[in-house]
């Protein structure tokens, strides 16, 4: 569907792009209220050819085209102005600046602030539709935070304008890049706007014009969209800057031996199983073992799209209540797991310099005189930034290089990571790092015994199926922390 | 002098033939030292030459069960072993070989998007295997009860970011190692003169340091990687050729600087690891490395420095002025002796001599440069 809609538009667009004045004439505002269409364009009687020529057949976008050409009869119909001038804008202008509307000056906005009744999808009304459509559209803009990235992109634009800007290319090369971005992001928004308003244009036009057909297409168009706007309200809960990134997911075992150890264990576990679902690409990057079960503390590399954004909502302390599997008089054991996450920034972010003077490199777990005596597949090496004392250790890869470069990597992201708590002393608890993390900052709780339930101490959503969160399936946790987390300031749009 | 090899690429044996130049009785000309005389290397005997398990082509098929089962099997072999062969001879332990066990799966299964082998006791699904699995079976008997190098099983070793083939009778390159092509990397880093050099490496095994330096000096430089061993030869000319370096490395077979006749007071640079293993601590060395690696590889005569003396000694004659040396050693004792051999008994031939140690801490390399 949705390249359907992208077929559309693009002729749509080309189409404009070819017959200029044509099309907007036909994308002239229908008369609001009163005003019928051949009253305001009695001129026109027969299809321009060089609509004809071309195939549009398939596109509720051509009925509606053919239909009102109808009354269009010849391109240079006399149309104002300035009605010209408010057409050329919606489509060339800044678009994401201006608030789009329909022909009779309904925006989003408004249709929330209707309030139509939002029936079930299989209600076909069109009204429902387009008010969930709208709903949609107000709430990832929220999320978005629309309002601070109007801003933002006011002042990357002014950034770009000024006249000395390419003295500083690197500066330079950076505002533009974001502003590329956030344009990016912003113009796929609006799109998704127009296209809703379109549709409802379209929908009035034909009942209007009493075209049974070109309604139930358009309605079709429309509940569509409605379910796109669900997938679209997830992916605005990710906007973040360094939501896109892979990241490290690191979990640490609290105090209390073998059963915190094997339940540190069981959360890495349950980490690798939600990124196979997700078709992450896993790798243990750094193993610490306990000595009789389970972990003491262990770094994973969760390589793909948006991984930092959903793992950022795991950050915190696990807790865990069962009855040990290691305890001989079988008593219930409390522990718990401490989960950081480190995004991994991409090219184009700004990374910390780190000075090859400042880092001292070690062989981890050597012993014995080395080179030609031994011959071990182990090594693991470890890194230790000397002037923050934060370390970074990898032994899984196969070569002493490969493991030194996944160490370097995993540094610089932990220095990366603590320059932006640094630098934007955000609220975000996700920016913390295992050290930071404090053991009362208990996020979610397992409970195995005496009943089964997993409940999320910050947004109270809760699972009685254990072992499928266990397994991996934390989407609906994940979720409902991240839309809880945005939605809740409501001048933050 | 140039070794000419004929090899064929993609089926699982191949064959070199070494045309011999005149290395028979090289080694006694050269070796000053009482350490036991290699066996003659059979000159003109075509060698065979093992393909490495992850270039095979995946012609056996097993079903999931089947695979899981020798896994299950294998890891109980793996864990069995405890630390016995650490505490015996500083050899690996369970989880070192757990470890390995997973490398080769990896590099023996064709697809490696599959469930993991840990859970498919019940999959009936045929997969793609490189090896039959009977063969699996006999190869890890291998590691752990003839304690036979992992990198001869699955026939590489991973080394920076190269994989380099090895195979039996052809030193497994040490992590250690790895260092030499950084010191080189670093002194052509603003020196052009030795970027744009011939670079020599002595004993070069299976190619790894040569291989390294080459991929760094592409552009630029030429090395020349000799050995006294053909095959050591015939495996580096393999992985020279995997690597397409066949216009930057030259091999030539020799002892030590015998085939470099034509290059005295030419080179840039000279890089070794040679033998430097006290012969009386042969005895003493771990399974894996006492009972499969070569000794000619390992053994440098009675106080293990035989080989790096008499590196020594030819580096002044054939590095031209300002050409840089880099070798390794055994520790720190041999380190400090060497330099003091190279700043008296070598004539002044040398300046600013420097011990780096490896990333263990120890002494491991003496780097320098012809005055
Ligand atoms: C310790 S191994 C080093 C191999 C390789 N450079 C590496 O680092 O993996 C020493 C090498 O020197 C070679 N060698 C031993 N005696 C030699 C000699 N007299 N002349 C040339 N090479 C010799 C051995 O065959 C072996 O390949």
């Amino acid at each position: 569907m949705a390249s359907s809609l992208l077929r559309k538009r693009t002729r749509r667009n080309n189409l404009w792009f070819l017959h200029p004045r044509t099309l907007t004439q036909h994308l002239l505002p229908s008369s609001p209220e009163s005003q019928s269409q051949s009253q305001k364009f009695p001129l026109f009687q027969n299809p321009p050819n060089s609509i004809q020529n071309h195939d549009f057949s398939d596109s509720a976008f051509s009925k509606f085209l053919l239909k009102s050409s109808k009354h269009v009869a010849s391109s240079t119909a006399n149309v104002s102005g300035r009605r010209f001038d408010s057409q050329r804008r919606r489509f060339f202008g800044s678009q994401t600046a201006a608030e789009p509307s329909t022909s009779d000056g309904l925006t989003v906005e408004r249709i929330v602030a209707n309030g139509w009744t939002i029936l079930d999808e299989s209600e076909n009304d069109w009204k429902s539709h387009a008010a969930a459509v709208a709903q949609s559209i107000h709430l990832i803009k929220k999320r978005m935070k629309w309002k601070k990235l109007l801003v933002l992109l006011d002042m990357l634009t002014m950034e770009l304008n000024k006249p000395d800007l390419w003295n500083d290319p690197v500066h330079a090369g950076k505002v533009s890049r974001e502003h590329g971005s956030l344009m990016g992001k912003m113009k796929g928004v609006n799109a998704f706007e127009r296209e809703l308003l379109e549709h409802i244009d379209m929908i009035k036009l034909a009942r209007e014009e009493n075209d049974a057909e070109l309604e139930s297409e358009s309605l079709k168009a429309l509940l569509q969209m409605r379910r796109i706007s669900k997938e679209k309200e997830l992916e605005a809960m990710l906007s973040g800057e360094n939501d896109p990134c892979s990241c490290y997911i690191e979990v640490q075992a609290g105090a209390g031996g073998t059963e915190s150890m094997d339940w540190a264990s069981m959360v890495m576990e349950m980490y690798k199983l939600w990124g196979q679902h997700r078709h992450y690409k896993i790798t243990v990057v750094d193993e610490m073992p306990g000595e009789i079960a389970g972990i003491k503390r262990a770094t994973i590399k969760v390589d793909g799209e948006y991984a930092y954004g959903y793992a950022k909502a795991e950050v915190g302390v696990h807790r865990l209540v069962r009855i040990s599997p290691f305890d001989s008089n079988k008593r219930r054991h409390t522990s718990f797991a401490a989960v950081a996450v480190i995004p991994i920034l991409g090219e184009g972010y700004t990374h910390v310099q780190i000075n090859e003077s400042d880092l001292r490199i070690e062989r981890f777990r050597s012993g014995g005189a080395g080179g030609q005596h031994a011959n071990t597949t182990d090594s693991a090496v470890r890194i230790v930034h000397i002037p923050t004392g934060i370390t970074a250790t990898c032994q899984n890869e196969r070569s002493q290089h490969q493991n030194k470069a996944s160490a370097m990597a995993v540094l610089q992201s932990r220095l990366d990571q603590r320059e932006m708590a640094r630098q934007v002393q955000m609220n975000a608890q996700h920016t913390q790092s295992l050290t930071d993390i404090t053991w009362g900052n208990q996020i979610r709780s397992y409970v195995l015994h005496p009943y089964r339930m997993v409940k999320d101490l910050r947004t109270n959503y809760e699972v009685s199926d254990t072992d499928s969160v266990l397994e991996g399936d934390l989407d609906g946790f994940i979720m409902s922390y991240l839309s809880a987390s945005l939605d809740k300031d409501e001048d933050d749009r | 002098m140039k070794l000419s090899l004929t090899y064929a690429f993609g089926v699982s044996n191949f064959t070199v033939f070494v045309k011999p130049p005149l290395f028979r009785n090289l080694h006694h000309s050269v070796c000053l030292s009482l350490k036991p005389t290699p066996p003659p290397p059979a000159a003109a005997a075509p060698l065979k030459h093992r393909m490495p398990l992850f270039l095979r082509p995946p012609t056996y098929t097993a079903p999931m069960s089947e695979l899981h089962k020798w896994h299950e099997w294998a890891k109980s072999l793996a864990s069995s072993v405890g630390t016995t062969f650490e505490d015996l001879d500083n050899g690996p332990d369970s989880s070192l070989l757990c470890r390995e066990l997973k490398w080769l799966v990896e590099d023996v299964v064709e697809d490696q998007t599959l469930p993991s082998l840990t859970q498919s006791e019940k999959c009936e699904r045929n997969v793609g295997v490189r090896v039959s699995l009977e063969e699996l079976y006999k190869l890890w008997k291998e590691r752990i009860e003839d304690r036979r190098p992992f990198q001869y099983i699955v026939g590489c070793e991973h080394w920076r970011d190269l994989v380099l083939c090895v195979q039996d009778g052809v030193l497994i390159p040490r992590p250690e190692t790895e260092r030499i092509v950084d010191l080189v990397g670093d002194v052509v880093l603003d020196n052009e003169e030795l970027r744009e050099g011939l670079w020599v490496d002595l004993g070069t095994g299976s190619g790894a340091i040569a291989i390294g330096v080459g991929m760094m000096l592409k552009s630029w430089g030429r090395v020349i990687a000799t050995d006294l061993s053909p095959l050591a030869l015939s495996v580096a000319a393999f992985n020279v050729q995997r690597y397409d370096l066949q216009d930057v490395v030259e091999l030539r077979q020799g002892s030590w600087f015998e085939p470099l006749k034509d290059l005295e007071g030419k080179v840039a640079g000279i890089i070794s690891n040679p033998p430097y293993i006290p012969s009386e601590n042969i005895s003493g060395l771990q399974a894996e490395v006492r009972r499969h690696e070569p000794r000619i590889a390992l053994d440098g005569g009675v106080h293990g420095m035989d080989d790096l003396l008499h590196l020594c000694k030819g580096a002044a004659s054939v590095l031209k002025s300002g050409g840089f040396f880099a070798f390794e050693t055994n520790g720190e004792k041999q380190c400090k002796h060497l330099v003091e051999y190279m700043e008296t008994a070598a004539g002044d031939s040398f300046c600013n001599l420097n011990i780096v140690p490896d990333f263990a801490g120890i002494q491991r390399f003496v780097t320098g440069f012809r005055k």
